[in-house]
């Protein structure tokens, strides 16, 4: 065992210890629900980055994926009395089927044009929520999701639900980094790179990337069940295009092609809104600029961001 | 010649970019385990025929035959499946990725873990990776990169990088190699090793095609040289006989004056 | 089965061509509005490869910057117009000083997070400045509607066209006839081309900033008195010129006016006889149509980025 994967041990080791350490010390139910948020939005960076900083393909419609997991269990078990834990694999193998679908002609194009594709996508998935009403409730939203239970379990108290939340959260890291340190996984860092090269090197880049794109479909679905049994009422607003470039955002800040810039994007992203109603009305003002700031001066995210200038000032003391 | 079955056969192949017939009625074969050069002026179509035979464009007309099979219509991935290896002009490697890696990725169609295998990690994943990893360090032996596996390749001098792109399409196992130009950008020194390394390749029953503007490599090292002019062929044979051919020499001389863009 | 005496069938059929051509009436309304963002789009990315996901907020402020020149302070119409769409370009010009150029690996990702980031702060500043209710103005002029086969055409559509009209009359005058516009098309087809001839490229990019940007202003200002203008609404406006503007083909001026026409057009029809509530999903459905059969757009070579 080399000591990249001793390394990753440790690092996975201690995480799992933080989660049921945090689990179990916080008394405070608001903080509780917003690590449990902050696990949902980081299943939605992770799977977005396995797309976007990994093989290197943006998607501006991704929201439309974690709707369909919230919409897919909040139809099953309330308009068919499914339970959730039947709902689960099927709001996911549903969002898979819609990526498989629609990825095969969008992932022919790239940069803006793929961009541009996914969007459309995304609007139109919201669009469909919104207006197909006996169905999706329409723009006034889905009311009742029942609570989850497993067996003598009720996942209605805050502790619980974090913990179930956190536990995927867990699983989903330790499944992303398998794939990272895999075949499949250089495979598509090198699509990232290089995509001529990547396929005159032997790796059938199409399928890749639909493997890919349909793998970060199925974890925003898995947010989405998440999501809508914690709040149990889910509108359309919540998988709007918006939604969308918060993912995108939350990938992006955090860092591109980082496990752990997934975690601290959406953890960013969720506590900022947090802190800023202390601004109230400048709220959104205070908000874009933050993103733009980010952008402007840390463009590879704050991961490396920071390193780099931690680098820097490392290299300037050697001198 | 000999009576071996040609490795790969160019037959009458046509191939035109809008307006412009950019290869007209291209016929020669490849010997297994030779060096064939494939020399020519700038626009003469030479890696115009590189993109046909990897499988980048369709041929339009004519038919090229790889092992006893015809490769019209495969994917270049699938080429590289069959065997079918190359190199780029400008240099393509994953730069963000160390060279390890980078000869990890080359052996992509030799091994066959795939999202499944990695994420549930079967017991013959390990073996597999354990394998891959042996034969990237002793492809970076025999380029002569060895001590160099954990550097960022984008990081690399240009010439280790031109070693490093050869290493990786050897890394697929290939029974054909394609090289474009792989001496562009090397000092005379590194141009030799180079000539050396072809040869050595050879040497391993890799069959090499080598697009190649220095002339005194190429005919050093080739075994048959193919000519192209404005996309015709104009010459085939030894080394020898195409260097003494008038057309050739008019080729050359005759374009030298007036830059044609390739 | 009743059948239906023949003077009422063609009394039907002559209310169902009054309500196409009523319809046609308002596609083509929108379409012009569709078409001035879409060239505000195009212009854009035509001379700095960017696409600004903040142009519909510049509507948003030529909207609501008119609700305030022309709705509260009574300023006369060609005043209020001028002065939105000026106060609109001056917005455009200081985020391109103060964010676009400020960046140094100007990456489509990196770009579109920024201009999204734009487009929030904007949005927010727009709730601060007029908060968060819905405005209308009156119609440019109170002249009573055309008739016109029996369906009706408002002054504000015959406005709206009109001016339309001009500013793309216009726009293709600056382009073809102008010293400054001939060089802003020199630097749209080679940035290096232009510099060495002299053409100050920093000073063309900030250039196509101002009258993008105004052009989104001029939007706002034409469909002011045809909506109800809030700041919210420009996600959306911005979003479907867009879309307008790669159906007809990116970065081609022409491709944005049949763009903008076409989705106007059908967007309108597609209330009229499918359903109103899907009226949002025309402008995407197409979009995604265009992208998948001709990437180039309608106008442009099928070249585009296809792998």
């Amino acid at each position: 065992m080399n000591n990249h994967q001793t390394r990753n041990r440790i690092c996975y080791a201690v995480f799992s210890l933080l989660i049921i350490l945090a689990g179990y010390t916080i008394e405070n139910p608001y903080y509780i629900q917003v690590l449990t948020f902050i696990g949902i939005n980081t299943l939605l960076a992770l799977g977005l980055n396995m797309l976007m900083g990994y093989a290197g393909q943006i998607s501006l419609g991704h929201a439309a994926f974690f709707g369909i997991g919230a919409y897919g269990t909040a139809i099953l078990t309330v308009h068919y009395n499914l339970s959730p834990w039947l709902a689960l694999p099927a709001a996911i193998a549903a969002a898979m089927i819609v990526a498989y679908i629609v990825g095969i002609p969008t992932l022919k194009l790239s940069g803006y044009y793929l961009g541009m594709g996914t969007l459309g996508f995304g609007m139109i998935v919201n669009i469909l929520f919104r207006e197909w009403s006996s169905v999706t409730g329409g723009a006034s939203g889905f009311i009742g999701i029942p609570t989850l239970e497993l067996g003598p379990v009720s996942f209605s108290s805050g502790r619980n639900y974090f913990f179930l939340v956190w536990g995927f959260v867990l699983t989903s890291f330790i499944i992303c980094q398998r794939i990272i340190d895999s075949r499949i996984g250089r495979a598509l860092r090198a699509i990232h790179d290089g995509e001529k090269a990547a396929s005159a090197v032997g790796v059938d880049t199409r399928k890749l990337k639909l493997q890919v794109f349909v793998l970060s479909a199925a974890f925003s679905a898995l947010a989405g069940f998440l999501y809508a049994h914690l709040v149990f009422f889910i509108s359309p607003g919540t998988f709007s295009f918006i939604a969308s470039i918060r993912m995108v955002t939350m990938v992006v800040i955090g860092g591109m092609a980082s496990i752990w810039g997934s975690l601290l994007g959406a953890s960013l992203l969720t506590l900022l809104p947090e802190w800023l109603h202390a601004f109230s009305e400048f709220e959104m003002v205070v908000y874009g600029l933050i993103l733009m700031i980010v952008m402007i001066f840390l463009p590879r995210g704050l991961t490396r961001g920071l390193l780099d200038i931690y680098e820097r000032a490392n290299k300037k003391n050697d001198h | 010649m000999t009576t071996e079955l040609p490795l790969l056969e160019i037959k009458t192949v046509f191939k035109a970019f809008g307006g412009v017939q950019a290869l007209s009625d291209i016929t020669f074969s490849l010997n297994p385990g030779s060096i064939t050069g494939l020399i020519g002026p700038n626009g003469a179509g030479k890696t115009t025929l590189f993109n046909l035979i990897s499988g980048v464009f369709p041929v339009d007309k004519g038919k090229i035959v790889f092992s006893g099979t015809g490769i019209k219509n495969k994917k270049p991935h699938t080429l590289v499946d069959i065997g079918i290896s190359r190199t780029f002009q400008n240099v393509e490697l994953f730069e963000s990725m160390t060279v390890l890696e980078n000869i990890l990725v080359g052996q992509h169609t030799r091994t066959r873990c795939g999202m499944w295998g990695s994420i549930l990690r079967f017991p013959w994943v390990a073996g597999e990776e354990k394998k891959a990893h042996q034969f990237a360090m002793e492809l970076l032996d025999f380029v002569g990169l060895n001590g160099h596996a954990d550097k960022t390749s984008g990081d690399l001098p240009f010439g280790w990088q031109r070693l490093l792109e050869i290493a990786r399409a050897l890394a697929s196992r290939p029974k054909l190699l394609l090289l474009d130009e792989p001496a562009a950008g090397l000092n005379i020194v590194e141009t030799m090793q180079l000539g050396d390394l072809i040869k050595k390749i050879r040497e391993q029953g890799v069959t090499v095609l080598l697009v190649e503007h220095d002339m005194s490599l190429t005919m050093e090292i080739s075994d048959w040289i193919v000519v192209l002019d404005q996309g015709e062929k104009i010459a085939q044979g030894t080394p020898r006989t195409v260097q003494a051919d008038e057309k050739v020499i008019a080729a050359y001389l005759g374009t030298a004056g007036k830059k044609t863009e390739d | 089965m009743e059948l239906i005496p023949w003077p009422e069938l063609h009394a039907m059929d002559q209310s169902i061509m009054q309500e196409i051509l009523q319809y046609l009436f308002s596609g083509i309304t929108n379409g012009a509005i569709y078409a001035v963002i879409a060239i505000g789009f195009s212009m854009l990315y035509n001379s700095t490869d960017l696409i600004n996901f903040a142009h519909g907020e510049f509507v948003m402020l030529g909207s609501l910057c008119m609700v305030t020149f022309f709705g509260s302070m009574h300023l006369p119409l060609v005043p209020a117009i001028i002065l939105t769409i000026i106060c609109v370009a001056i917005a455009g010009l200081v985020f391109e000083r103060l964010a676009i150029r400020s960046v140094k690996h100007p990456e489509p990702i990196v770009l579109i997070i920024i201009t999204v980031g734009a487009s929030i702060f904007l949005r927010g500043l727009g709730m601060i400045i007029w908060g968060k209710d819905a405005y209308s103005i009156p119609s440019f002029s109170s002249h009573p509607p055309l008739d016109i086969a029996g369906a009706k055409l408002l002054s504000q559509s015959i406005w709206i066209i009109v001016i339309f009209l001009v500013a793309s009359v216009g726009l293709q005058l600056f382009y073809k006839k102008t010293l400054t516009g001939k060089a802003m098309e020199a630097n749209a087809i080679s940035k290096r081309a232009a510099w060495i001839v002299g053409i100050p490229s920093k000073l063309m990019v900030m250039l196509a900033f101002g009258l993008s940007t105004a052009m989104g202003g001029l939007a706002g200002v034409i469909i002011a008195p045809i909506t109800m203008s809030s700041y919210d609404m420009g996600t959306m406006l911005g979003l479907k010129g867009f879309c307008a503007a790669m159906l007809g083909g990116l970065g081609s001026l022409w491709g944005a006016l049949i763009g903008g026409f076409l989705l106007g057009i059908l967007e309108a029809l597609g209330v009229g006889f499918v359903s109103s509530g899907l009226k949002d999903a025309t402008a995407f459905v197409l979009l995604l149509f265009i992208l998948y059969v001709r990437p180039g757009g309608i106008i442009s070579s099928a070249d585009a980025n296809r792998f």
